[in-house]
């Protein structure tokens, strides 16, 4: 394994006041409010159609809310111009999907480095690249097909293209949804180590209690509405 | 069928535009076909208001009585061309169509009753014209024109006798307007069938028949009964012009032109060769003078010994009966001293012969010297050479020359002279005797020749020497009473008659003085026209001279055939008819102009329904989930999609027939010079409609068959998680595909292959081992290129190893021996090559490189698109090449389509030539009245009336001469089918350099002549096979074979040409000159057409500039090919729209990459410039390889860097890019609208 270069030393704080989301009649979230910082994990748990995605995307600004606030770091993203809101999220954000979404057509080094094409790239984003390919255990598939990989390997790929900005906010949905257990465990420890290792705030929506248990904070949504916000006992 | 309409009704968006893309298809087609009738239809309408109700025309090309033919409802006419002239604003129009008619020929039209009555006091005749005219020259009933018409006498203006001058040729009528006729009332009356608008004036007939001499005659009758035939023609003897004068011993056949046609007078040998009746043929001629020369060196004794203007006759000595006052008149002593004579002139003759030789041999030795060396240096194709063969052959015109002046100077011919002349000479037997005489060249020269004869008689003035009915009528000689009244068309010295000549006259009128054999008379004195001028019939034995008149004029009228004499049998309606049908078949034209449409509707056509297919992917997932079969599945599909395409067909028809409008605007407007008058009106045929739906659907359908076939090669669960129906892993191509395109690739090579090699090897088999080798090897390496882009394009994804590649090689090789081995056999066979072969053919060249520099470019690009290398660095670039590389078989159809695009409009933009054209020639010219002076000599134009001043300036220019057989216009001019092309004869003088040499042939058999045309007229109007004779009719109606040499882009693509030797010989009847071509220096340009014009402008004389009229056959074929690439461009427009739905449909294929590269930062224009480029880059690559390789083609075919018109070009190139990038942008802008982030969503 090689070395991690990069770890976000500054801490960044999560708040969401009086969330409110709904698609036409039907209201997804009502009046959801928290706030976390870098360095915590959070799980969203909850029965399907609560609302989890929905708050998730919400967070990671693919979706704006359609009353409430929510900053990052202070800052409002939904009052950004796209162009902005894209730069922010590019640098703030990362994202892990259940179903991995990796890009056929390119290689695994390729696809990793895809997040940093949006801007400016960083001279040192392939070798950073690389370090963090080693890492995650994939040297020897750098150069292959997502095709010619095994779901695990797949969503370790994925890991590494979320944290290629070296961004503040991990967040996942549903990533070990696609997994058997054994993958499942070895997928969440990388999770956890490389979290804990560039200092994120590491928001995952899950329905494996065994996996939300090993977060710092589980955070339920029932109809819409956190009915719980229980900080866990197990503390990185 | 309800679930069908359910269905329908849920993917309404999808299946409106597959209904639209469908009805567009067919409405391109049905369209075009329209497009084709109405063409068709208004051309026939054209006819048929061009003839009104007349159904067949007897045409002669002389004047006859009309009452020869014989039908219930004819209709006489003269018709005449010539120009008109306003005298108040001096506006003039030429080739005016000049028809003198009576009042019932309006009949022929419904609702046509123009006014033709004289006003009170009115000294000039009413005339009529039609609406092209008024417009032309600006006038209105009232005002008063001007007519010129030639003045056809009966005898051939060529002839001796034969009037030539301005102004006997040229007759004027003064005339005012009375009516303006419209097309309906007969305004567009023409023989010949043409699109443009015909310029008319109608004059009644009998005014016309009174200024031309010609009463009770026409040269024109119309019929209106349809069925009738040539039998309705009955000739008699008076209406031919012939005439029987009978007197108590003999009959004396002759005719009003002076000289009996070899047709008459062979036909007449017949008849009394088969009614054993004795017949005396003459040939009568005027001599200018009859001298005595007393001295062997031919000195005359001008002052007492000569005769001027006397009659000759030529006739056979031999003759029983009719001559035997010739033989009462010779006594054996005169005998004896003609013979001495005789032979002292041919040792006299001989003598100077050899002394001729002599004087010559040396110089004649030295040419012949020469030109061994030259050719022995192998120089004989050099200049060199070509003047020194031009020294001998003007060396042996000069012997030929004096030996001839020796021969008729010691000519031992006989002449019988009558006692008069002989006492006035002063001459008796042996003596001998000169006749000088005119002949005529084709120039209209008149050239005085001198033959010397031996007097062999003298005869007393009684009996044959005494008759004058053996004489036909001299026209302004015979009627006179004195010589000095004599107005003959020839020069006459009127110093030189004597009284005692007006004495004789007095006394014998035109009595021969003289007579010689009708074997040396013919020698002299015969011409295109005939060698005899009377044939006298005895009695038949047993019969009394009545009777024998009688058997005789029947048998002449029985054994003459109407074609013959010069008449015309033309079922005139039915041949418009014919003609109608169009010389282009423009439902063709315009179906393959509109390929390119059809072809990018035919694609969308499957592109739409694929899409809409894969739209429906999770229902063809759960369909098969619950047990339906995939083939039930297709079917279902299928079905909807033809019920589609019953629908959008019928709503193409509709479509079609906006579409036809649309192209019929475009003909009348923008495209107007392809057909020159806007004409067309739209003709519907229900078997177009039928034939273009039914085709429409054979092929929508087989795109639909296509499209459906392909599904069902992904999993269930794929389809369920909305996967493309059409994705298949690469990695699962079975081995048993494999084998089936290895199978089918090996077939195809080895029948295609020896059929390829069979066309363009052909020839290069008969000629050099080097080409054929370097030849082999190319057209192997293009071929096996071709099969490797087509198995590419098959997408078989069968693995493309070194082996798959020798073995295509190898198997490409085999197929290409084998077509050489075919082409070896035909070859021993004495198969003629050419005819298989089309490498020698440009257009083959061209598709062969073309084909070839694109498969090649397929082949770089395909590789390109294939490459695998891993980058370190990934940047956008590389980014989008990989998006590109995502589809292999979508990019390279995509590409591929946009270059074979690109491919034709660069190559068949390259044929457009907008540069002023070039023209050896300043100027071109036409005349509607025949000229029959040469303009290029001072005497000729000081005839044609030309001033001194203008003379001199007009010396400057170089004037070539055409005689002119009216006909057809053959060129691209012209939309009807030409049924008789107009034929120009070419002067000899132009006949020395390349390609007119070709005409100096001698004629290649019996009726078979050379002649050249323009490649295009012969190509594209005639559609002539070059293989092939080209049929034309001679003056006799005789059956007239042309073996035809092309020329390219030239001056002459109205018209056929031949020699002007030919011209004579076939057309003897035609008179004078009508077609020039002039050279001028630049600084007397403007000068010599005005100059020309107005002196000549009593013949009609147009000049025209030869660039001009070039630029304006270019027009036509420029207009052709903007057409083809207004409506290529449509094409690709909508093969653009294609590439941008298959851009929508990789962007919805790509929803989840997308939403998760928006995920990670990706801006929404981001995304939207990254997606923009990849379509742009196929936009480019694919007009780079088309551009590429259609410059490729061009310079095969030119062999060269090709001058393009680069600025049409890049106009057209840059609005196929404009078009491109709007497409593409529109289709990013359509993908990305839909929502991107819920694609994302887990839940």
């Amino acid at each position: 394994m090689g070395v991690i270069q990069k770890k976000n030393t500054k801490t960044h704080q999560l708040n969401i006041s009086s969330l409110y989301k709904s698609y036409g009649s039907l209201q997804v979230l009502q009046d959801v409010s928290f706030s976390y910082q870098s360095g915590s994990s959070v799980a969203i748990i909850g029965p399907s159609g609560s609302g989890k995605s929905t708050l998730l995307h919400i967070i990671g600004t693919l979706e704006s809310p359609s009353k409430g606030k929510v900053e990052i770091d202070g800052t409002n993203p939904f009052q950004l111009s796209d162009q902005e809101l894209a730069r922010f999220r590019n640098s703030m954000i990362g994202f892990v999907f259940q179903d991995h979404h990796l890009l056929p057509q390119y290689s695994v080094l390729e696809n990793i480095l895809l997040p940093t094409l949006a801007f400016r790239k960083k001279a040192d984003a392939a070798e950073y690249a690389e370090n963090l390919i080693n890492k995650v255990g994939l040297s020897g598939r750098i150069s292959h097909r997502p095709g010619e990989l095994s779901g695990g390997e797949r969503q370790r790929v994925a890991i590494v293209r979320a944290l290629i900005n070296n961004p503040s906010i991990l967040l996942c949905d549903e990533p070990t949804g696609n997994l058997d257990n054994s993958t499942t465990e070895e997928i969440a420890k990388l999770l956890f180590e490389l979290h804990t290792t560039q200092n994120t705030l590491l928001i995952a929506v899950t329905h494996n209690l065994n996996f939300a248990s090993q977060f710092t904070h589980q955070l339920k949504l029932e109809n819409g509405r956190c009915t719980a916000d229980t900080p866990s006992n197990i503390e990185d | 069928m309800h679930s069908f309409w359910l269905t329908i009704k849920y993917y309404w968006g999808i299946n409106l535009t597959l209904l639209l893309c469908i009805a567009l298809a067919t409405g391109v087609l049905v369209g075009s076909l329209i497009v084709g009738d109405s063409m068709r239809g208004s051309l026939s309408d054209i006819t048929l208001e061009r003839l009104g109700k007349i159904h067949h025309a007897v045409v002669a090309d002389h004047f006859f009585d009309p009452k020869m033919v014989n039908e219930i409802d004819t209709h006489a006419a003269i018709i005449l061309n010539g120009p008109i002239v306003v005298p108040s604003t001096q506006a003039r129009a030429s080739k005016v169509n000049v028809y003198g008619v009576k009042d019932t020929f309006f009949n022929l039209w419904d609702n046509s009753t123009p006014n033709w009555r004289n006003t009170q006091n009115q000294v000039f005749p009413n005339i009529i014209i039609n609406e092209y005219l008024k417009k032309e020259l600006n006038v209105d009933i009232g005002d008063t024109v001007i007519v010129r018409i030639p003045n056809t006498g009966q005898i051939h203006p060529e002839f001796l006798l034969g009037k030539t001058d301005p102004n006997d040729v040229v007759n004027s009528i003064r005339a005012v307007i009375s009516d303006i006729l419209t097309s309906d009332q007969g305004g567009r009356f023409n023989l010949n069938a043409h699109q443009s608008l015909p310029l008319n004036v109608y004059l009644p007939l009998s005014v016309l028949q009174e200024k031309l001499d010609q009463q009770d005659k026409v040269n024109a009758v119309f019929t209106t009964t349809p069925n009738s035939t040539q039998d309705l023609i009955q000739l008699n003897i008076k209406g031919l012009g012939l005439s029987l004068h009978q007197n108590n011993h003999h009959i004396d056949l002759q005719t009003d032109q002076y000289v009996l046609s070899p047709y008459i007078a062979s036909i007449a040998s017949e008849i009394a060769s088969d009614n054993n009746i004795p017949i005396f043929p003459s040939l009568t001629y005027l001599a200018n003078s009859i001298s005595y020369i007393s001295s062997d060196d031919g000195i005359e004794d001008i002052e007492s010994k000569k005769i001027p203007y006397s009659t000759i006759i030529a006739i056979p000595f031999q003759n029983g009966n009719f001559t035997e006052i010739f033989n009462d008149n010779i006594t054996i002593a005169g005998d004896r001293l003609f013979v001495e004579r005789q032979i002292k002139e041919q040792q006299l003759s001989e003598a100077k012969k050899i002394e001729i030789n002599r004087e010559y041999d040396g110089q004649f030795q030295e040419v012949m010297k020469e030109l061994a060396e030259l050719t022995k240096q192998n120089l004989s194709q050099t200049s060199e050479y070509k003047i020194v063969s031009s020294r001998r052959d003007k060396l042996h015109a000069e012997i030929n020359r004096k030996q001839d002046e020796i021969t008729r100077f010691y000519n031992t011919d006989g002449i019988y002279l009558n006692r008069w002349a002989a006492e006035d000479l002063g001459v008796t037997i042996g003596d001998k005797v000169s006749v000088s005489y005119y002949t005529i060249t084709t120039q209209e020269e008149y050239i005085t020749e001198t033959t010397s004869f031996l007097v062999k008689g003298i005869v007393p003035i009684e009996g044959l020497i005494a008759d004058t009915d053996i004489i036909p009528q001299f026209p302004g000689i015979h009627e006179t009473e004195n010589i000095s009244e004599w107005n003959p068309p020839f020069p006459l010295d009127y110093s030189l008659i004597r009284d005692k000549d007006e004495e004789y006259w007095d006394e014998y009128k035109t009595t021969a003085k003289a007579f010689i054999s009708l074997q040396t008379g013919q020698k002299l004195w015969k011409n295109r026209f005939g060698e005899l001028t009377s044939i006298r019939f005895g009695r038949i034995p047993g019969q009394n001279i009545q009777e024998t008149r009688t058997i005789i004029e029947a048998e002449l009228l029985s054994r003459l055939e109407p074609e013959q004499l010069g008449f015309q049998f033309i079922p005139i309606r039915s041949n418009g008819l014919n003609s109608a049908k169009g010389s282009s078949d423009f439902a063709m034209l315009f179906s393959s102009m509109s390929g390119f449409i059809i072809i990018a509707a035919t694609v969308l056509i499957g592109l739409v329904f694929k899409l809409g297919v894969e739209q429906r992917s999770r229902e063809i997932g759960i369909l098969q989930s619950m047990g339906y079969t995939i083939k039930k599945i297709r079917r279902r599909l299928l079905s909807e999609g033809i019920l589609l395409t019953l629908f959008g067909s019928l709503a193409g028809c509709l479509f079609a027939i906006g579409y036809a409008k649309l192209l019929i605007y475009g003909l009348h407007t923008w495209w107007l010079p392809a057909i020159g008058t806007p004409f067309i009106r739209l003709h519907i045929r229900s078997l177009s409609l039928i034939i273009g739906v039914m085709i429409s659907i054979a092929v929508v359908i087989s795109s639909i068959i296509l499209a459906v076939r392909k599904i069902g090669k992904s999993t269930i669960i794929g389809q369920l998680n909305k996967v493309s129906v059409y994705s298949t892993d690469e990695s699962r191509v079975d081995s048993k595909k494999k084998i089936k395109t290895i199978r089918m690739q090996f077939y195809s090579t080895f029948f295609i292959a020896p059929l390829f090699s069979g066309v363009f090897l052909g020839e290069i088999v008969t000629g050099d081992w080097v080409d054929l080798i370097i030849s082999y090897l190319l057209i192997g390496i293009v071929f096996t290129l071709l099969l490797f882009i087509l198995r590419k394009l098959l997408n078989t994804h069968a693995e493309f190893s070194i082996y798959n590649y020798i073995t295509l090689v190898l198997v490409t090789l085999i197929g290409l021996t084998t077509g050489i081995l075919i082409n070896f056999i035909l070859l021993i066979k004495d198969v003629n090559l050419r005819d298989f072969t089309l490498f020698h053919n440009p257009v083959s060249r061209f598709i062969f490189f073309t084909i070839g520099s694109l498969s090649f470019c397929f082949l770089l690009f395909s590789k390109w698109l294939r490459s695998n290398k891993i980058s370190q660095n990934l940047s956008r670039l590389r980014f989008s090449i990989k998006n590109i590389a995502r589809q292999t078989a979508r990019s390279e159809s995509c590409v591929m389509t946009i270059s074979l695009a690109c491919c034709i409009i660069v190559a068949v933009g390259a044929n457009r030539q907008d540069a002023i054209p070039q023209s050896e020639f300043s100027f071109v010219a036409e005349s509607s009245l025949p000229i029959h002076y040469d303009i290029n000599t001072n005497e000729g134009r000081r005839k044609l009336g030309f001033s001194t001043e203008d003379s001199t300036k007009l010396s400057e220019s170089e004037i070539l001469s055409f005689r002119v057989l009216p006909g057809e216009d053959i060129s691209c001019l012209n939309l009807y089918k030409p049924e008789k092309p107009q034929i120009l004869g070419a002067p000899t003088g132009m006949l020395n350099n390349d390609p007119w040499t070709y005409l100096k042939q001698m004629n290649f058999s019996h009726q078979t002549i050379p002649a050249i045309g323009d490649n295009n007229s012969l190509k594209w109007i005639l559609q002539h096979n070059p293989n092939e004779n080209f049929i034309i009719d001679d003056e006799t109606g005789k059956q007239l074979y042309l073996r035809i040499n092309t020329i390219e882009n030239s001056l002459y693509q109205s018209q056929l040409i031949i020699s002007e030797t030919n011209f004579l010989k076939y057309f003897p009847n035609e008179s004078g000159y009508q077609f020039f071509l002039i050279k001028t220096p630049e600084a007397y340009r403007s000068e010599t057409s005005e100059i020309l014009e107005k002196t000549l402008t009593d013949f009609g004389f147009d000049v025209t500039s030869a660039s001009d009229r070039l630029a304006g056959f270019r027009s036509v074929q420029n207009t052709y090919i903007s057409t083809f690439q207004s409506l290529g461009g449509l094409g690709l427009l909508i093969g653009t729209f294609g590439m941008a739905l298959v851009m929508i449909r990789n962007i919805i294929e790509r929803k989840g990459e997308l939403a998760t590269l928006r995920a990670f930062g990706y801006s929404r224009m981001l995304l939207l410039g990254l997606l923009f480029f990849e379509s742009s880059l196929l936009l480019i690559i694919g007009m780079l390889i088309g551009i590429i390789s259609g410059v490729v083609g061009i310079i095969a075919i030119q062999g060269g860097i090709p001058s393009l018109p680069w600025i049409s070009l890049s106009i057209t190139l840059l609005f196929v890019l404009f078009f491109g990038i709007i497409a593409n942008v529109l289709a990013v802008i359509i993908a990305l609208r839909s929502p991107l982030i819920a694609t994302l969503k887990s839940e």
